[in-house]
């Protein structure tokens, strides 16, 4: 991949999840808040913004949105590499009662 | 209960009581959540289910709760239920239409039967409210769990952390399964054959 690729392919996935985060926000803020994870002064930012300003966002070396977990448990679960006794869907319900327990970064 | 006037507050109960229909609540739901008419509420029902509601006492045991797989999805829904508390402000009865609905797509996208119907997760809010049911805090995994209120935090593990003997064994489709451990396939392979 070359450096001009590198940032064509973030500009598009930032600009994909600025737009999807705005419809998410616009059809019903309080579960967008839940799918997002951000906190509401930022769902109210993001609502707001206009297609030009999103370019603008969007245009950078570094992407927008990051990973809600950071820790072996979550991740564990969520890649099978932990217990060996529960099967995929449990660890998978596992993690996201974990993750829904997690709004202290939200709020 | 002093009967509404205001349209507009009216318009936006059947809104809420359509919704709550929709998702399957029972009659004393939509009793205890809007100021509407008993009678307005069964022909709303009627209209919206096509059907009568079902008759009868509501689910009132704490127990159900405890069980492996319903504690499970019970975790997961007040997980939910907690979040969007802490994040926006609704009123009470809206969080629970929102985390519910939220906890059906998580169920829909794992292809798992939703156990947890919306009247018994109405009733598990109104549980923790009254101090009846809490969540307790996993000292394995640090997730947090429905449990009775008395139970030792410190000590506490969850189902998932570490399941019962018998849990994950039911054949039904849509339930959470954990494959017997490699040396019991073969047990139970030569018990079938008999």
């Amino acid at each position: 991949m070359t450096a001009d690729q590198i940032l064509a392919e973030i500009r598009e996935a930032n600009l994909s999840y600025l737009m999807l985060a705005q419809s998410l926000i616009r059809v019903d803020t309080e579960q967008a808040l839940y799918r997002l994870g951000i906190s509401e002064d930022t769902a109210k930012l993001i609502g707001a913004l206009t297609p030009a300003q999103m370019m603008k966002i969007a245009a950078s070396n570094t992407l927008l949105c990051r990973f809600r977990m950071d820790d072996d448990i979550v991740w564990g679960l969520l890649t099978s590499h932990g217990k060996a006794a529960a099967n995929e869907s449990v660890n998978r319900l596992h993690a996201s009662i974990l993750l829904a327990g997690r709004h202290q970064e939200a709020a | 209960m002093a009967r509404n006037k205001s349209i507009l507050t009216e318009a936006r109960q059947i809104e809420r009581a359509v919704t709550l229909i929709q998702l399957g609540a029972r009659l004393q739901v939509l009793e205890s959540e809007t100021d509407l008419s008993y009678e307005r509420l069964l022909r709303l029902y009627k209209e919206v289910a096509g059907k009568s509601p079902s008759k009868g006492q509501l689910p009132f045991s704490t127990d159900w709760f405890m069980t492996w797989q319903p504690n499970i999805h019970a975790s997961l829904f007040l997980n939910i239920h907690e979040y969007l508390n802490k994040v926006s402000e609704l009123d009470e009865i809206d969080v629970v239409i929102k985390a519910y609905q939220l906890y059906l797509e998580q169920t829909q996208s794992q292809a798992l039967e939703p156990l947890l119907s919306v009247t018994r997760a109405w009733r598990l809010v109104k549980f923790v409210d009254n101090g009846m049911l809490t969540l307790t805090k996993c000292s394995c995994c640090g997730g947090h769990f429905v449990t009775h209120p008395y139970e030792i935090a410190k000590h506490y593990v969850c189902g998932m952390c570490n399941p019962p003997a018998r849990a994950g064994k039911g054949k039904l489709a849509g339930a959470l399964q954990i494959p017997p451990a490699p040396g019991r396939v073969a047990a139970d392979a030569a018990a079938h054959a008999h």
